[in-house]
C-alpha cells in the first residue's frame, strides 16, 4: 500500500467500511511490490530492437533479482500469507468454527435438510431442467439481444441469443457479468426520502402534486441516460404533450457527441454508421477500439465479421487492419499494421487521408505508414471500410464520412441508418445547458434516471453545486451511489433482468425485453417514473410496453396482435424492425466544418478512456468485472496513468510511481504504469474507479478517480497537462507476472548460458513463447509458401534440435513410452460397435481478438469466486481461463499474441501422477476431472503443470453467506470450499447433461451440442469443442489442419487442447 | 539395590504391548463400523415429519402409480416432490377434517410450503440423476426398497459412494425391463418365475432406450408365434419410458427365455446400451 491518499483495500467487508470510515491505522501491505525494473536497464537492452522476440511484461525484460525470485515460487509469495489485518480476523474467525468441527469432521452427519415444494407448482416446470427465455441488456451503443438460463425462474447465466439476427448467440463480458450485477447484495433496496426510508406512492404523490402545480411543467427537468427504449421515448413525448416546458436532458460521461456532431454536419440529421466488415478487404480503424466490448457500437456483428475475414482458408482472401490509435488496445494488436499518434494527431491524420497529403510533423515511419495505408485503401476499390473511434473526435468522424464516400465503400461496407437513441442528442452541451439553468435557479425538480452525475459530470461544470441549488432532486438508481446518497429522493431502480422494456440493437432491431424474476427489492424503472406524470399513471411497465408494441410488431395475416407478441417474447426480437440504409447516402462532406486540433506541444496530452472492464464506472460493484484482467495492461483492481516507456523516462518515473496529474487547477494521483506502443507524451487514464463507500463494497477504495481533471470543453483529452511525480509508491495490481513461473532445467538453461541469445535480450516468458513455441504464426505468403511453419519452424524464428528440447512441435512417439496402453481413447463399445466419445478443443489463434468474454462466461458457469485486490497481488485469482498476451519485438511498436490458456487436458498428464490421493483423474473420455471432496491440498499438482491453469483455495473465497449469491450460483457446480484445487472443467456438468440426454435417447451425441461456457460467449467462434475420434466433428476438423499445434508439445503431456497458429496478412511494403 | 520390577512384570509388559495393538485394530475397527452405521448413514431412520405420510397405504393400500406424485422422475435428475396441490386433490374431497392433514390444509391456505425432512440426502458434491436410471432399466425399489411396504419413509440403503459403485461396476445385477420399473415387487426372474424378453429390432438403433425391449413374465411360447407391439419413432429429447403409445402394429417376435437375473441383467445391457464399469465408475459421472 503506498503511502500517499490513495486507499488500497480488499473485498470489501463490514470491517473495511468500519476502517475506511474511521481513519483507522492504514492497512499495510507491503514488500509485495512488483519487481522494480530499471528503466535505463530495460531500454538499453530493448532500444530499437526489432524481429521476433517475445515478451509478456517488463519485468522479465529487466530480468531482475527479484525476478527471478518472483520464478522460483509456484505462487508467487506465498509466504505473505495474510495480507491485511482484516482477513487475519476473518481468519481467526473461520478457524474458531473450523477447529471445533475438526475433530469431529469424520464421524458427524450431515443436519437435517428440509424441502420445501411448491403449493401449485407451474405447470411447464421441470425442476433441474434449466428454462431459457430471450430479452436484452440494454446499453447505450445499442442493446445486446440476450438468452438467459433460468433454472426454477432464477436467472443463473446470461448468454448472446442464437436467434438473434445481429448477436447469432455471442455475447460479450459486460453482458456476462449482468448477471452478478442482479444479485450483488449492495443494490439499493427501497425507496428514500431525505435519507429515510420512504415508499413509490410517496414519491408519486408529491411528484404529481408538484409538477400539476407548475407551469406546464415548467422546472422539471429529467437527467436520463441513454434511452435506448422506443417505449420510453414514446413515454417521454406523452409526458412533453402533458407538461410542454418540462425537458429531458440525456447525459453520460462516455457519450457519442462526436459521430452526433458529426452526422448532422454531414447528413443533416444525427446518423449511426453500421459497417460489414465480412465485405471489407482492408479495415482501418481510427482511434477505433471495436474488437474490445460492447463500449463501441456493433461491437458483435464487428467482431464476427472482422474475424470470419481474418480466418485463413484456402483460396479465401484475408483481410488486413490498420490501426491508428493513441491507447494500445487488442484492436490495435490484432491489426496487421498499428500506428501510435497522440489523441490530437489523430485528425490531422484522418484529414490528411482525405486530402490525399500528409500532415506535417510524421516521423519517416509514420509518411511510410501513411503513404501504403493511402494506396491500399484506394485499391482494395471500394472493399474497405474506415471506422472512427466513439471517443475520437468530431473532426476524425468527418474525415472518415469523407473517406469511406470517396472510397467507394458506402453501401458496400458501410451502411448509415437512424440512430439506435430514437431522441438523438448532443449530450456535453445538453448537460452545460441543464447546469446554466440549475444555477439559475430554473430548475425545482430534478428528476435523475439511472445516471450518477455528481460523481461523473466534467469537474469543470461544478455539478454538486449546481446540485445544491434545486429545489428536489430525485434519484433513480440501482445504488444509493453519490447521487442518490444527497438526492432528495432515491428510488431503487430494476435491473433489466426483472423488469419490462424494450429496446433497440445496433441494427436497429427491437427486442422486447422481459423480465426474468419478479424485482427482488420491488424496484421501479424510468418507465413508471414517466408514467407517473401520465393520465393513467398506475399503468405498469409492461402495460406500457405492450401498448407501444403495437406501433412496431406487425400483427400476424390474420390480424392477431396476440400472437405476433408472444412471438417476439420467444424470438427475442422483433421482425422487420432493423434499420434501412439511409437514402441520404454519403452525405456531403463536413470535413470542413470541424478545426483540426491544434497541436500543442507544450505539456502532456490527456486521454480519457472508459474502462475495458468497469466502462464508465457503472460496473464497479462487479466483482468479476473488477478482477477481470484488463486487455493489453492485464491490470486488476486498478486503473492507472499509463503511458509509454520514453514518458516514464522524461518524467523520471519508474513503475508503480504516483503522479500527480494537475491540469486547470485540479489534480488527481495516479500510478504510472508503462503501456508498450504508447505514443509518446500522452497518458491514458480509464475512467470509472476511485468510488468512495457509496459505490458498494467492490467499488469502494479502488483506483483513482480521473473525472476529477476531466472538462466539459475537452471531454475527450486534453493538452497542457503536467504530471508529476510524487512520493511513495503505489502497489498496482498487475496479474500477468504470476504464471509465469520457472519451468524445470531445460527452461533455465539457455537463459543462464545464453547460447543462443548472445544479445542477451531475453525473458523467461518470450524465451519459451519463441524457442518453445509457445506462441506460432506466419505471414500469409510464409503460410502459402510452407503450409506446415507450425511444425517445421523457420517462419516464427523457432530453432529445431536445440539441446534439452524435441524438436519443437514434433509429436513425442507415443508408442514408446513404458504404458503404451495406459489410456486408450479409441475403444469401441462392445454392444453398439461405437467408437467412445473423446472431448478436445481447438483454439484459433487467428480468430482469437482478447476480449475477456469467455472468462466473465466462465465465472458464471463455473461458480468461480471472486477473491479481492489483495489476493490478486499475491497470485491468487481464480479464474479459470485467462489470456496470455505476448509481446513481440520493439517495445515501442509491440506486436501482441492472445492465447487463451485453460486446463489442457492432458492425456498424458503430470497433475495426475503427482496427486497423492486421486483426487484429479483422467475419465475414459479423456477429461482431466478434478473430484473436489477427494482434494487434500497438497497443490503438488499444480506444482507439476507445466500449464499453470490450476488455481487453489488458499481461504475461503466462495460466499456461503450472501443469500442474494446464492440464487446466482450454478446448481450443477459444486461450490468449492477453502484447501481444494480447481480448474477448468471443459464444462463437464454440460458435458453430462447431454450425455444423459442422448443415453435416453439411445443415440450418439451429436457435434455440436456440448457447447462450452467460453466457446459460447466467444463473439468470434475462436473455440471449438466436442468429440476429436469423429472425424466429421467440427473440433476434429480443425485439429487436422496443419497449422494446429500443441503448447509445450515436447513435454509429452498430450494436450487435448490445441491451438491454430495464426497467420496474419501484413502488407509486405510496411514489412 | 532390590529389583523394582518382579519377574511377573514382564508378563504385564507383554501383555499392555499386546492390549495396545489391540486397542489401536478396535479403534479402527470401531471408526470404520461407526463410518458405516445407520447413526451416519441415516439408514432406516424415520424423522419426524409434518404429516405422518404412509406410502404403504397410498401405494399398497390404494395403488397410487408413483408418478403420480413424483411427476418428473423421468424427466429430470429430480423425481420431484408433490405440491400441495397434490394432496389437494384427493384430500379436499376425504378426510377433510382429519388433525394429520391439518399442515397440508394450512399450507393450502396460507401457500407456504408443507416443510418435510429430506430423507434421502446425498451430499453437495453428488450430482444424482433420477431420469438416466430410470429410463435405463433400475427400478424405485433398487435403490428406495419396498416403498410400499413403509408406514412412515425411511432410507433402505446406506447411500454411501460403495453401495453406489456396487452397482455401477455390475450394473447387470439390477437392472430390470423398463415396463417393471415402478413394479415394489419385481424380484428378478427365477427358474419358477421366468421372464421372457424379445428386441424390438425396428427400435434398436434409434428412439428410446426405454422401447428396446418387450417383456412378459406370462408364458408367450404357449400360444403360438407371438408379438409385440412396435413403438412409435423417437423424437428428439422426447419421450421416454411411459410416454409413448403402441403404435398398433402387431410384430412377430421370438422370446428369450431368461431364469436367473445376471443373464436378464446381461441381456439388457446389450440391449438399453449400458455404458461400460468403466465410464459408470469414473468420477465425472457423480461429481464435478
Amino acid at each position: 500500500m503506498m503511502k500517499t491518499g490513495l486507499k488500497t483495500t480488499g473485498m470489501g467487508t463490514d470491517e473495511t467500511m468500519a476502517d475506511i470510515k474511521a481513519p483507522a491505522q492504514p492497512v499495510v501491505v507491503t514488500q509485495i511490490a512488483p519487481a522494480k525494473m530499471t528503466l535505463a536497464e530495460v531500454q538499453a537492452k530493448l532500444d530499437g530492437k526489432t524481429g521476433r522476440r517475445f515478451w509478456k511484461n517488463l519485468d522479465e525484460l529487466a530480468d531482475t533479482p527479484a525476478f527471478q525470485e518472483l520464478m522460483a515460487e509456484e505462487f508467487p509469495r506465498q509466504s505473505t500469507e495474510w495480507v491485511d489485518a482484516v482477513s487475519r480476523r476473518g481468519f481467526l474467525k473461520v478457524m474458531g468454527a473450523s477447529l471445533a468441527l475438526a475433530g469431529l469432521a469424520g464421524c458427524t452427519k450431515q443436519p437435517d435438510e428440509a424441502i420445501f415444494p411448491y403449493v401449485k407448482q407451474p405447470e411447464d416446470l421441470v425442476l433441474g431442467k434449466s428454462m431459457y427465455f430471450a430479452t436484452a441488456h440494454p446499453f447505450p451503443t445499442g442493446a445486446i439481444p440476450v438468452l438467459v438460463k433460468s433454472d426454477s425462474f432464477r436467472p443463473i447465466k446470461v448468454d448472446g441469443n442464437p436467434e438473434h439476427p445481429m448477436s447469432k448467440g455471442k455475447s460479450d463480458a459486460f453482458t456476462q457479468a449482468t448477471l452478478l450485477s442482479l444479485y450483488d447484495p449492495d443494490r439499493s433496496q427501497r425507496v428514500m426520502h431525505r435519507g429515510e426510508t420512504s415508499g413509490w406512492g410517496d414519491f408519486q404523490e408529491a411528484f404529481v402534486g408538484a409538477a400539476k402545480k407548475t407551469n406546464g411543467g415548467q422546472g422539471i427537468y429529467f437527467l436520463s441516460e441513454t434511452i435506448t427504449s422506443p417505449t420510453l421515448a414514446a413515454q417521454w413525448k406523452q409526458v412533453q404533450a402533458a407538461y410542454p416546458s418540462a425537458k429531458l436532458i440525456q447525459w453520460e460521461p462516455v457519450n457519442q457527441d462526436s459521430s452526433r456532431a458529426a452526422s448532422k454536419a454531414a447528413f443533416g440529421s444525427y446518423t449511426d454508421a453500421q459497417y460489414k466488415l465480412e465485405e471489407a478487404d482492408v479495415i482501418l480503424s481510427l482511434d477505433a477500439d471495436f474488437l474490445s466490448g460492447i463500449a463501441h457500437p456493433g461491437f458483435l456483428p464487428l467482431a464476427a465479421g472482422y474475424a470470419e475475414r481474418h480466418r485463413y482458408e484456402e483460396d479465401k482472401p484475408m483481410n488486413r487492419m490498420y490501426v491508428v490509435e493513441s491507447m494500445p488496445t487488442v484492436t490495435g494488436f490484432k491489426a496487421e499494421h498499428r500506428l501510435a499518434l497522440k489523441p490530437s494527431e489523430i485528425a490531422g491524420f484522418a484529414n490528411g487521408l482525405v486530402n490525399g497529403t500528409a500532415p506535417q510533423g510524421l516521423s519517416g515511419e509514420a509518411q511510410k505508414f501513411f503513404s501504403v495505408l493511402s494506396a491500399d485503401l484506394k485499391a482494395s476499390g471500394g472493399k474497405c471500410v474506415v471506422i472512427p473511434g466513439e471517443q475520437a473526435p468530431a473532426s476524425v468522424h468527418a474525415a472518415a464520412y469523407a473517406l469511406n464516400s470517396s472510397l467507394g465503400a458506402v453501401g458496400k461496407t458501410v451502411i448509415y441508418t437512424e440512430t439506435v437513441n430514437p431522441i438523438p442528442s448532443e449530450q456535453v452541451a445538453d448537460l452545460k445547458s441543464l447546469v446554466a439553468d440549475m444555477n439559475s435557479g430554473k430548475v425545482q425538480w430534478l428528476v435523475i434516471l439511472g445516471v450518477n452525475p455528481i460523481y461523473t459530470a466534467p469537474a469543470d461544470l461544478y455539478f454538486q453545486d449546481a446540485f445544491a441549488k434545486v429545489p428536489v432532486t430525485v434519484h433513480l438508481g440501482s445504488y444509493v451511489d453519490e447521487t442518490g446518497v444527497i438526492a432528495n429522493w432515491h428510488i431503487n431502480k430494476t435491473h433489466y433482468l426483472e423488469s419490462w422494456s424494450d429496446a433497440r440493437a445496433y441494427d436497429g432491431t427491437i427486442t422486447i425485453i422481459q423480465p426474468m424474476i419478479a424485482p427482488l427489492y420491488n424496484g421501479k424503472s424510468a418507465h413508471d417514473v414517466f408514467q407517473t406524470l401520465l393520465p393513467n399513471a398506475q399503468l405498469s411497465a409492461y402495460d406500457v410496453v405492450l401498448a407501444n408494441a403495437k406501433t412496431y410488431i406487425r400483427s400476424s395475416a390474420g390480424g392477431d396482435f396476440a400472437a405476433s407478441w408472444r412471438k417476439a417474447l420467444h424470438d427475442g426480437w422483433v421482425e422487420g424492425t432493423a434499420f434501412p440504409a439511409k437514402a441520404a447516402g454519403a452525405g456531403k462532406s463536413a470535413v470542413a466544418s470541424f478545426p483540426i486540433p491544434t497541436m500543442t506541444s507544450s505539456g502532456l496530452e490527456v486521454s480519457f478512456r472508459p474502462d475495458p472492464s468497469l466502462y464508465d464506472g457503472r460496473y464497479a460493484n462487479i466483482g468479476w468485472l473488477q478482477e477481470l484482467p484488463k486487455q493489453v495492461t492485464n491490470l486488476s483492481w486498478d486503473n492507472a496513468a499509463i503511458m509509454s516507456i520514453d514518458t516514464m523516462a522524461a518524467l523520471k518515473l519508474d513503475q508503480s510511481d504516483p503522479v500527480k496529474l494537475s491540469f486547470d487547477g485540479r489534480e488527481c494521483i495516479a500510478p504510472a504504469l508503462m503501456a508498450a506502443g504508447h505514443p509518446d507524451g500522452v497518458i491514458t487514464v480509464h475512467l470509472g474507479f476511485g468510488r468512495g463507500v457509496q459505490a458498494g463494497r467492490v467499488a469502494q477504495g479502488v483506483g483513482f478517480d480521473a473525472y476529477q481533471i476531466r472538462r466539459s470543453d475537452a471531454p475527450l483529452f486534453v493538452a497542457g497537462v503536467t504530471a508529476v511525480k510524487v512520493p511513495g509508491t503505489y502497489d498496482l495490481c498487475v496479474t500477468k507476472v504470476y504464471n509465469i513461473e520457472h519451468r524445470g532445467a531445460f527452461a533455465q538453461h539457455d537463459l543462464e548460458k545464453p547460447q543462443f541469445d548472445t544479445e542477451g535480450v531475453y525473458s523467461l516468458a518470450g524465451h519459451e513463447a519463441e524457442e518453445r513455441s509457445i506462441i506460432r504464426y506466419a505471414t500469409v505468403a510464409e503460410a502459402k509458401k510452407n503450409p506446415d511453419f507450425a511444425h517445421e519452424g523457420g517462419a516464427s524464428g523457432t530453432l529445431i534440435g536445440k539441446v534439452g528440447y524435441s524438436p519443437q512441435g514434433e509429436k513425442v512417439p507415443h508408442d514408446n513410452s513404458f504404458f503404451p496402453n495406459q489410456w486408450k481413447y479409441d475403444e469401441t463399445d462392445p454392444a453398439t460397435l461405437k467408437v467412445q466419445n473423446a472431448w478436445g478443443m481447438a483454439i484459433d489463434l487467428n480468430s482469437c481478438i482478447g476480449c475477456n468474454a469467455c472468462i466473465v462466461s466462465c465465472y458464471a458457469e463455473n461458480n468461480i469466486p471472486v477473491v479481492g485486490r489483495e489476493q490478486v497481488k499475491v497470485g491468487r485469482n481464480m479464474q479459470w481461463l485467462r489470456i496470455d498476451t505476448y509481446f513481440e519485438g520493439d517495445l515501442h511498436a509491440p506486436k501482441a499474441h492472445f492465447q487463451p490458456m485453460a486446463c489442457q487436458h492432458c492425456e498424458n498428464a503430470g497433475c495426475e501422477q503427482v496427486c497423492p490421493v486421486g483426487a484429479t483423474v483422467h475419465t475414459p473420455e479423456g477429461i482431466n476431472t478434478m473430484v473436489y471432496n477427494r482434494c487434500v491440498g497438497t497443490r503438488y499438482c499444480s506444482n507439476n503443470c507445466p500449464y499453470k491453469v490450476r488455481r487453489f483455495n488458499f481461504l475461503l473465497y466462495s460466499d456461503y453467506d450472501t443469500e442474494s449469491l446464492k440464487f446466482m450460483r450454478n446448481p450443477d457446480v459444486s461450490v468449492r470450499s477453502r484447501g481444494v484445487m480447481e480448474k477448468c472443467s471443459y464444462c463437464v456438468q454440460r458435458i453430462e447433461a447431454v450425455k444423459i440426454e442422448a443415453d435416453k435417447e439411445n443415440r450418439e451425441i451429436r457435434d455440436g451440442e456440448i457447447v462450452t461456457a467460453c466457446q459460447q460467449a466467444c463473439p468470434t467462434s475462436a473455440i471449438t469443442f466436442g468429440n476429436i475420434n469423429d472425424k466429421a466433428s467440427k473440433v476434429a476438423k480443425a485439429k487436422a489442419v496443419e497449422r494446429d499445434y500443441q503448447v509445450l508439445a515436447d513435454l509429452n503431456y498430450r494436450p487435448r487442447t490445441t491451438y491454430t497458429a495464426g497467420v496474419i496478412n501484413p502488407n509486405p511494403e510496411l514489412a | 539395590m532390590a529389583q523394582v520390577f518382579d519377574r511377573s512384570s514382564n508378563a504385564l509388559a507383554r501383555f499392555s504391548l499386546v492390549l495396545t495393538g489391540v486397542i489401536v485394530i478396535a479403534l479402527g475397527v470401531t471408526l470404520d463400523q461407526l463410518q458405516r452405521s445407520p447413526w451416519v448413514t441415516r439408514q432406516g431412520q424415520r424423522p419426524d415429519q409434518p404429516v405422518p405420510f404412509s406410502h404403504k397405504h397410498h401405494v399398497q393400500g390404494l395403488g397410487l402409480q408413483c408418478q403420480y406424485c413424483h411427476t418428473q422422475v423421468e424427466h429430470a435428475a429430480y423425481a420431484g416432490i408433490p405440491p400441495t396441490k397434490t394432496c389437494m386433490n384427493c384430500h379436499a374431497q376425504i378426510w377433510t377434517n382429519a388433525d394429520l392433514l391439518e399442515p397440508v390444509r394450512q399450507s393450502w391456505a396460507t401457500g407456504a410450503s408443507i416443510q418435510w425432512i429430506r430423507v434421502h440426502d446425498l451430499p453437495d458434491y453428488v450430482y444424482f440423476n433420477h431420469e438416466i436410471h430410470v429410463n435405463k432399466g433400475i427400478g424405485c425399489a433398487s435403490c428406495h426398497g419396498r416403498v410400499d411396504e413403509m408406514p412412515l419413509m425411511y432410507q433402505q440403503n446406506t447411500l454411501q459412494m460403495e453401495w453406489c459403485l456396487n452397482c455401477h461396476r455390475n450394473p447387470a445385477a439390477n437392472l430390470r425391463p423398463t415396463s417393471e420399473i415402478y413394479n415394489m415387487a419385481w424380484a428378478g426372474p427365477s427358474t419358477d418365475k421366468p421372464v421372457w424378453c424379445t428386441s424390438n429390432g425396428a427400435a434398436t438403433g434409434s428412439g428410446p432406450t426405454a422401447q428396446n425391449v418387450s417383456c412378459t413374465t406370462t408364458n408367450p411360447t404357449g400360444k403360438g408365434p407371438e408379438v409385440a407391439m412396435m413403438q412409435m419413432a423417437a423424437e428428439a429429447n422426447g419421450p421416454t419410458a411411459s410416454d409413448v403409445p403402441p403404435l398398433g402394429i402387431k410384430m412377430p417376435a421370438s422370446y428369450e427365455k431368461f431364469t436367473n437375473q445376471m443373464d436378464l441383467g446381461r441381456y439388457l445391457t446389450a440391449q438399453y446400451h449400458i455404458r461400460n464399469p468403466q465410464q459408470l465408475s469414473s468420477c465425472e459421472t457423480c461429481h464435478r
